[in-house]
């Protein structure tokens, strides 16, 4: 059946061309509804709605008639962004067979008037415009692959954004262009140009003139536009190849922007030639994915009534173009407000972004029957039962029947069943609960520092044990060593034959086939072939992840210390890895700009989050395994949904690459580290900003909350220690509709109340931190002598 | 000879060592520490100046000859700018490699996230990929002696050498024929289900089936997992 429909599409095509050598300009228009009509035909056959390509095949005669379309290859390329909108469409209703059989003739039709580069044409502009038009697809039919050719004169003409990059856009846009986050116009636009490179400074320098003439309460608002018109205009001059124009608009107006955008501004200093941007995929994403800005209705009512006017009509199109404008009804903000939130290369977060569901509630425990011996006599399970003789922990006693709303259904994920041995680790993390210290500002807790000597700046990632037993430190010779941290010492299973001589049956059979021949404190594993940036023991301490700049994550068995699987996917280095808090699921994110979910049993992974601009740094699990937050180079963190893998939450804020991340135990909070020495607080449910705590002048390179989560530990660059009051910084959150409608949230500087203790290290900079299950702190760094 | 060099290499060499005598001049410490200084890097060991000259002269002689050798391929008597563009698109492309575009990746990510979580199997035991996937077979193969020992009656598993013997489907047991003297199973590098596999005879069978702390159960099909 498509087929069929192709089949006469194209000889339409032939026939339009044909007869405008003739100059009739009734063909054109004509010839283009009447393709409109033969798809809309076929797309009824299949049982779809019409409705959609009906409606474009209306719109399009009226577009079309401006135009003198002698050529209707003029059309075929707005046809083509129609065309694009109407894929969209398509399959965001989920109309397969429609747009399949659409896409399948669209490609024909590319095909058809692939040789043509003729550009998009203009929006409703007269005669003048469509000589223009003309003149532009005689100068550029020779040069299909050439960019847009600097205007003719005809600087009024507006291309919007139609794909005058010729051949190199549809062989992308096919793919590219119908998907879920960019916009169909983004995507084609980020190869053209608007207007008149010379003239790009002036439109700047009149847009900085207006937003500084008007009101105060508006004035912060609008100043956000500055930074991503300046990267976005930079760019499309340095792409499309107007070097000294890019040099000179750099120097006049880099000084100008805000200081925390000066290690991106640095970077766009060394971009002068279209050559380098080919290597940086994170500026490539940035030219095609739509900055953020939040702006109030009056401010962005003045803003649009300012660039309608005639003469900045062009600067109103690049703000079309490259920014996405979040109107929200309400007060302006003022600076303070706007300071805390942007500093992303994406800006900020769109509302409806962190509007969507998140089960941020804790999994139920599941029931342990305790054997009573004469120690403690507590019966877990039962909870009417008054034996108890310690008050109730949370996580055993008092558990309601009736679900938590906020908790995910049991099986939303599949999770391993508990085996015997986990059964009884639980009873033992039961039993060490009890003695568990309880922290407040009043009682805070010891911290042990294990400090790596001779290490020579070599340790990149350190994890410990839930229950505090063994720490793993991955160095930058790519070995990973296992210590011990208490007197018991590591041991390796016995070898196949000795195996077979033990008593099977015997209590201690666990015992008996470790081999005391191959006791050591200390066991290395060598197997990365590059630094190791990431490890993670497994919660039942059967394995250790680890990844490494190779590559590749490797799983290790502790109980033979070897190598068990090597997962290869990234093929760049992976920053950091992270098991599930239930065992069998990991995560990692890399250099790739993607966190990948992986089973320990599937040697490819299960899920990809892919949407970040830059590097993931940090990859961690909610405590209910069903969500995963990465934070990233680009300044965001994101949390996403493990059983579909999309984005639900967006949080920006920093303004440098995050670093640390960590949730609270309960699941409500996410605190998180970056360059910039702040430890932000996020409230999960609401996706608000909720604290911010400043103390640390360098990264912030590990946070841990206790394990009761009154007290968030940070450690840092700046070889400190610091312990902040949770229970207080999550106290009193304004969580009326304003504030969540609108995302704004008034932080109080209370970092000072916050902290209740600094604690300075000689020169080592805090790696790891972790709470013991009674509560004390062990951190973990390399000594490094400056 | 060398008469015969001089005209063919001899302008292209000359211009090339030209071209490399004007680079000399400016590849010097100091103008490394000022590209440091512009991307904004201050915090460095003094070291890594050396290592930067290294690896900006070792690219710049390695385009250089590749310029060499396209202008002489086209018999051109200079080497001018377009070889060396030529070069230098050639090197990108082979060794700086930057990670997918983010179209293809959320392309991908779409296509990946569709499909539902697998169920996870109960009572599995260690739950690792396929052994094809692992790292667990063993990486060397024992060489068969000519004369039969006296260890015929003994455990005489063929081992041959990477993944392809780990299939559990093909049992390459060939008892009688070769006998290998002095096996030593290093059940450290081979998990045990390869024990399992291969040493699938009647003497070690028991034994094997218990090396497993874990007390997994023997079940042959776990490898034909339509993981793919």
């Amino acid at each position: 059946k498509p087929e069929g429909t192709a089949n006469a599409a194209t000889p339409q095509a032939g026939n339009g061309a044909g007869e405008s050598d003739g100059g009739t300009t009734n063909n054109g228009p004509n010839g283009g509804s009447e393709k409109r009509c033969e798809r809309a035909s076929s797309v009824s056959r299949d049982g779809e709605t019409p409705k959609p390509v009906i409606a474009v095949s209306t719109v399009v005669p009226a577009r079309a008639a401006p135009v003198p379309a002698a050529v209707p290859e003029v059309s075929a390329p707005h046809d083509r962004q129609t065309l694009l909108a109407v894929l969209q469409f398509l399959r965001q209703s989920n109309l397969r067979e429609a747009e399949e059989a659409l896409r399948r003739e669209a490609r024909l039709l590319e095909e058809a008037v692939a040789g043509s580069g003729a550009p998009g044409e203009a929006d409703g502009t007269g005669a003048e415009a469509a000589s223009a038009l003309l003149s532009r697809v005689t100068a550029s039919a020779p040069g299909p692959a050439a960019p847009d050719p600097p205007s003719t004169g005809a600087s009024g003409v507006v291309t919007v954004s139609g794909s005058a990059s010729g051949t190199a856009a549809p062989g992308k846009v096919g793919s590219v262009a119908v998907e879920d986050q960019p916009d169909v116009s983004a995507v084609l636009s980020a190869y053209n140009q608007q207007g008149d490179p010379a003239m790009y400074e002036e439109y700047y320098s009149g847009l900085k003139h207006f937003i500084e003439c008007s009101l105060d309460c508006h004035r912060a608002e609008l100043s956000q536009l500055f930074y991503p018109l300046f990267v976005h205009m930079y760019l499309e001059l340095v792409y499309n190849q107007h070097e000294n124009e890019a040099k000179s608009f750099f120097e006049k107006f880099h000084g100008d922007q805000e200081c925390y955008y000066q290690d991106d501004l640095r970077v766009l200093s060394s971009l002068t030639k279209k050559e380098h941007m080919k290597g940086n995929e994170t500026m490539l994403d940035f030219r095609t994915s739509k900055f953020v800005l939040r702006i109030s209705r009056d401010s962005y009512q003045l803003l649009k009534r300012h660039l309608q006017e005639k003469q900045n009509n062009q600067i109103w199109n690049i703000v079309q173009e490259h920014l996405y404008i979040d109107i929200f009804d309400g007060m302006p903000r003022s600076k303070q407000q706007i300071d805390a939130m942007v500093g992303s290369l994406a800006g900020e977060a769109k509302r409806e972004a962190n509007k969507s569901k998140v089960f941020f509630g804790l999994l139920k425990e599941p029931e342990i029957e305790v054997p009573l011996d004469d120690e403690d006599e507590e019966g877990e399970n039962e909870e009417g039962k008054p034996k108890k003789k310690k008050p109730k922990k949370d996580s055993i006693g008092s558990k309601s029947k009736k679900q938590d709303p906020n908790a995910p259904p049991q099986n939303r994920i599949p999770l391993p069943e508990l085996k015997d041995s986990d059964k009884l680790d639980k009873i033992m993390n039961m039993k060490e609960t009890t003695k568990r210290v309880r922290l407040g500002p009043d009682c805070l807790p010891s911290i042990c520092f294990y400090t790596f000597l001779n290490a020579y700046q070599g340790l990149t990632a350190v994890d410990v044990t839930d229950d505090s037993s063994l720490i793993a430190g991955g160095f930058a010779d790519s070995t990973v060593r296992v210590w011990s941290v208490t007197p018991k010492k590591l041991r390796s299973v016995k070898q196949a034959a000795d195996l077979s001589l033990i008593d099977k049956e015997s209590d201690d059979v666990l015992e008996r086939i470790m081999d005391e021949k191959t006791a050591s404190e200390l066991k290395i594993l060598y197997g990365h072939s590059g630094p190791v940036y990431g490890a993670s023991f497994s919660p039942d301490r059967n394995y250790l992840l680890s990844s490494s700049e190779d590559g590749t994550v490797r799983l290790w068995s502790l109980q033979t210390f070897t190598c068990l699987v090597g997962y290869k996917g990234h093929n760049y280095p992976v920053w950091d890895t992270q098991f599930s808090p239930y065992g069998y699921y990991f995560v990692s994110g890399g250099h790739d700009r993607v966190a990948r979910l992986w089973a320990t049993d599937h040697y490819q992974p299960l899920r990809i989050f892919a949407g970040h601009l830059a590097d993931v740094n940090c990859t961690r699990f909610h405590p209910n395994s069903n969500y995963v937050a990465t934070g990233s180079a680009d300044r965001t963190v994101r949390l996403w949904d493990v059983l579909n893998g999309n984005c639900v939450r967006i949080f920006t804020g920093h303004k440098g690459p995050i670093h640390s991340l960590t949730f609270s135990p309960n699941g409500r909070f996410l605190a998180t580290g970056a360059t910039d020495g702040r430890v932000l607080l996020w409230d999960i449910g609401h996706g608000l900003m909720v604290g911010e705590l400043k103390g640390h002048t360098d990264t912030v390179c590990s946070l841990r909350f206790s394990r009761d989560g009154e007290i968030l530990a940070s450690g840092s660059m700046d070889n400190t220690v610091r312990l902040w009051d949770a229970i207080k910084a999550f106290e009193d959150l304004e969580t009326d509709d304003f504030t969540t409608a609108t995302g704004h949230i008034n932080l109080p500087e209370n970092s000072q109340e916050l902290l209740l203790g600094t604690y300075m290290t000689k020169s080592t900079p805090v790696v790891h931190l972790h709470f013991t299950r009674r509560n004390l702190v062990l951190a973990a760094g390399a000594y490094s002598p400056q | 000879m060398y008469g015969k060099i001089n005209t063919t290499v001899g302008p292209a060499l000359i211009s090339s060592t030209y071209l490399l005598c004007i680079w000399c001049f400016y590849l010097n410490p100091q103008v490394m520490a000022q590209i440091l200084k512009d991307m904004g890097i201050t915090d460095y060991e003094p070291r890594v100046i050396n290592q930067m000259l290294e690896f900006a002269f070792r690219y710049v002689t390695t385009i250089l000859d590749d310029a060499k050798i396209y202008s002489s391929h086209a018999k051109k008597p200079n080497v001018d700018a377009d070889d060396v563009r030529l070069a230098i698109q050639c090197r990108a492309d082979q060794s700086f490699t930057s990670p997918p575009p983010r179209d293809f990746l959320l392309d991908i990510a779409r296509q990946k996230n569709q499909t539902p979580l697998p169920l996870i199997k109960p009572y599995a035991g260690p739950r690792l990929p396929p052994d094809r996937y692992c790292l667990t077979a063993p990486n060397y193969r024992l060489k068969s002696l000519i004369k039969k020992g006296p260890n015929q009656g003994r455990l005489v598993p063929r081992l041959s050498v990477g993944a392809v013997s780990s299939r559990p489907t093909t049992p390459t047991i060939v008892p009688a024929t070769t006998a290998v003297q002095n096996v030593l199973i290093n059940p450290s590098m081979m998990g045990s289900k390869n024990i399992l596999i291969t040493t699938n005879m009647a003497s070690s069978q028991n034994t094997t089936n218990e090396s497993n702390p874990l007390k997994r159960r023997h079940d042959d099909d776990d490898d034909d997992n339509d993981i793919m």
